[in-house]
């Protein structure tokens, strides 16, 4: 009963405009001090905790500081470019490019919306022009976004570990065959709309575009071999990883691609070299562009970690009043099984997945499902791709999924035709969603192979 | 449709520059210390022993620093698809209610932070369970402002705290008082910051305390290239 109303004061606080943080802090606080006997003293402590204490968490300023970097328009172009080189002569060339750029810009920045706005501006446009209609290019791009936060490093699989204590190294594997192979579904499905359609094919402009292409992207896209390799190297710690990766994408924006800092120039004029100017070696770190990232990446973490911070308050309630252990005797006692669960599991995400951000999202529901879904027995890294892929086509389900909201802003289309638009693909996404449910080893296959058995604690 | 409610004033901008950079700074601190740190132990075999515990208390003075300026540029995350329906009327009613949630909250978060801090502060925690009623009696166990962090040593400059808080006594490493400081200045702040922002919304120059996602401003920025012509 509880459970009730302590989620529902929650779910009504956050449908009428009070922000997430607050609605999941506010309700829970309320909780505490009514039926427990913690202080708000303890409160405090914990919200300051929840960033002094949380080693793991500690990776997601440091994710978002890289992607922010790494976010420039200038990047965007490369990545784009070389897709175009790589994939663009194939029929519906540039719609499977455009896929393709959304993955590796995904893998980049981490963020679905982010990737919808910096791949499908420029995208879309470019579609248009060569013969698309601009419904086929948005809906093709409001789909492939949503690969951001499950091809890794992804911040939702950061935080799903913090949540529930598995390893940040295993969620980052287990996201790597299901990104490649909802990448891949998307592709081969453009593809035979377009030998269906008789869709714009681009020209091959030979290996020497895309190895030109492929270096110049290459610079931004070694941030994902060190993040991946420096982790499974055991070189470092993934909060470590996170760090590194940002102090390289500072270094890449500011001296290679030169998009921004000191050696910057204003568009269309030649960049500066690091010859002509050494003395930028020494003003990078002062440059104002230097400041805005910074200052940018950090407003973006306050804001997820302020959620989180709440939603480690009502994790504090439902560990406190062994919510989840009640849940799961409940459905054991109906006899639900695995399967059931996780229907009911995928049902809850998709619907939370359309209001809400995810890593929120996430936070909440982890705690309340991990318990009960170890207790029937699935296994916890099959679990979180579960979620993450859930919360992925959540983004894009109507009426309101948010990447839905992003690419009609991005395509300036009204939302119905977004959605009309974007069916056809959610539909070959869905059929993915049920492929990862029940098909644990496309999940576990990759993390167990390269670091062994995992061992389960309860 | 985010709110950008930076004053125009001097002062106004002054502060608001002085927040931002702030912002930047503890997270560019964050990650040169972590990177410096994992240069150190592969290039130098060695460590910043007090590197960790130092970005962690960076980490939590971003975040709790970082929320009164989240509240007033309007950067919250929120969920805008229901009051979307409701006639405008309805909504600012909804978003007054919303703002009245949201200042609940600040207070109590406040109460809480400053019993926490207070604790470790020489100072009385306030009495009372939902409302400070009151401040207690000081006994001779109230006085913890002994209590030291684990690892970051005390600096020189700091000294003149230990006849203030220590009866003189050196500190090894800095007290506790230090880092916990951010809790009541940082939720004072927002409480603040919330109070304007209700203010904003009663006298009708802002709709609502949220945004839907964190990508707005760059959709805005971005919607001329696809615009139907």
């Amino acid at each position: 009963m509880e459970v009730v109303l302590l989620f529902g004061t929650i779910i009504g606080l956050m449908l009428i405009g009070v922000p997430i943080a607050v609605s999941l802090g506010f309700a829970s606080i309320m909780f505490l001090l009514v039926l427990s006997e913690t202080s708000l003293a303890a409160i405090a402590q914990s919200l300051f905790q929840a960033m002094a204490g949380h080693y793991t968490l500690l990776a997601i300023p440091f994710f978002v500081l890289a992607s922010s970097f790494m976010s420039t328009g200038g990047v965007a172009r490369r990545i784009i470019r070389f897709s175009i080189a790589l994939v663009g002569h194939f029929p519906g060339g540039l719609a499977i490019a455009g896929v393709f750029a959304c993955m590796l810009f995904a893998a980049l920045s981490g963020s679905s919306p982010a990737t919808v706005v910096a791949i499908g501006s420029i995208v879309i446009a470019g579609m248009r022009q060569v013969g698309y209609t601009k419904d086929f290019a948005a809906g093709v791009i409001a789909n492939a976004g949503t690969l951001g936060i499950l091809i890794p490093p992804s911040i939702v699989m950061v935080v799903y570990a913090s949540a529930t204590d598995v390893s940040v190294g295993r969620m980052f594997l287990a996201g790597v065959i299901p990104g490649l192979m909802a990448g891949g579904m998307l592709m081969t499905t453009i593809y035979l709309i377009a030998r269906f359609r008789n869709l714009p094919r681009g020209e091959w402009k030979g290996w020497g575009e895309v190895l030109e292409s492929g270096t110049e992207a290459g610079w931004g896209l070694f941030l994902i071999v060190i993040i991946l390799g420096g982790i499974y190297g055991g070189i470092f710690t993934p909060t470590e990883a996170a760090a590194v990766a940002a102090v390289y994408a500072f270094f890449i924006a500011s001296f290679v691609y030169r998009d921004m800092g000191p050696l910057a120039r204003p568009e269309g004029e030649r960049n500066l070299s690091l010859l002509q100017k050494p003395i930028a070696l020494i003003t990078v770190f002062f440059h104002r562009d230097t400041r805005d990232t910074l200052f940018e990446a950090g407003k973006l973490t306050v804001t997820l970690m302020f959620i989180i911070a709440n939603a480690l308050i009502l994790k504090h309630v439902l560990t406190d009043e062994q919510i989840p252990q009640q849940i799961a005797a409940v459905m054991l006692n109906a006899g639900f099984g695995a399967v059931m669960f996780l229907v009911i599991v995928n049902v809850i995400l998709l619907i939370g997945g359309q209001f809400m951000e995810p890593s929120g999202l996430i936070v909440i529901v982890a705690p309340l499902v991990f318990p009960i879904a170890i207790e029937l027995g699935i296994d916890p890294i099959h679990l979180g791709i579960i979620m993450v892929v859930n919360m992925e086509i959540g983004m894009i389900t109507p009426p309101v999924g948010l990447n839905l909201f992003v690419t009609s802003g991005v395509a300036g289309m009204p939302m119905m035709r977004v959605v009309r638009a974007s069916l056809p693909f959610l539909a070959v996404l869905f059929v993915f969603l049920i492929m990862v449910t029940y098909i644990p080893v496309l999940s576990t296959w990759l993390p167990t192979t390269f670091m062994g058995p995992e061992i389960i604690t309860k | 449709m985010p709110d950008n409610h930076i004053s125009d004033s001097a002062l106004g901008r002054i502060v608001n520059e002085i927040e931002e950079t702030a912002i930047a700074l503890i997270l560019g601190l964050m990650t040169i210390i972590t990177f410096i740190n994992v240069v150190l132990r592969y290039g130098f075999n060695t460590g910043i022993i007090w590197g960790l515990e130092a970005t962690t208390f960076l980490f939590a003075w971003l975040v709790l620093f970082g929320v009164s300026y989240a509240v007033k540029v309007t950067a919250n995350l929120g969920v805008d698809a229901l009051i979307g329906i409701f006639s405008k009327p309805v909504q600012r009613v909804l978003a007054l209610i919303a703002a009245a949630v949201f200042i609940a909250y600040s207070c109590l978060v406040l109460k809480g932070a400053w019993d926490y801090w207070a604790n470790f502060a020489n100072l009385p925690q306030t009495t009372g369970r939902w409302f400070p009623t009151g401040l207690e009696e000081m006994k001779r166990t109230s006085y913890r402002g002994w209590y030291e962090v684990v690892d970051i040593p005390m600096p020189e400059w700091l000294r003149w705290l230990e006849p203030l808080m220590n009866e003189g006594e050196e500190y090894e490493k800095i007290p506790r008082f230090i880092p916990y400081f951010i809790l009541p200045f940082g939720m004072a702040l927002l409480l603040f910051r919330v109070l304007q922002a209700s203010w904003r919304i009663l006298t009708g120059r802002a709709e609502s305390l949220i945004v839907s996602h964190e990508a707005e401003d760059a959709v805005e920025g971005v919607a001329h290239m696809n615009r139907e012509s």
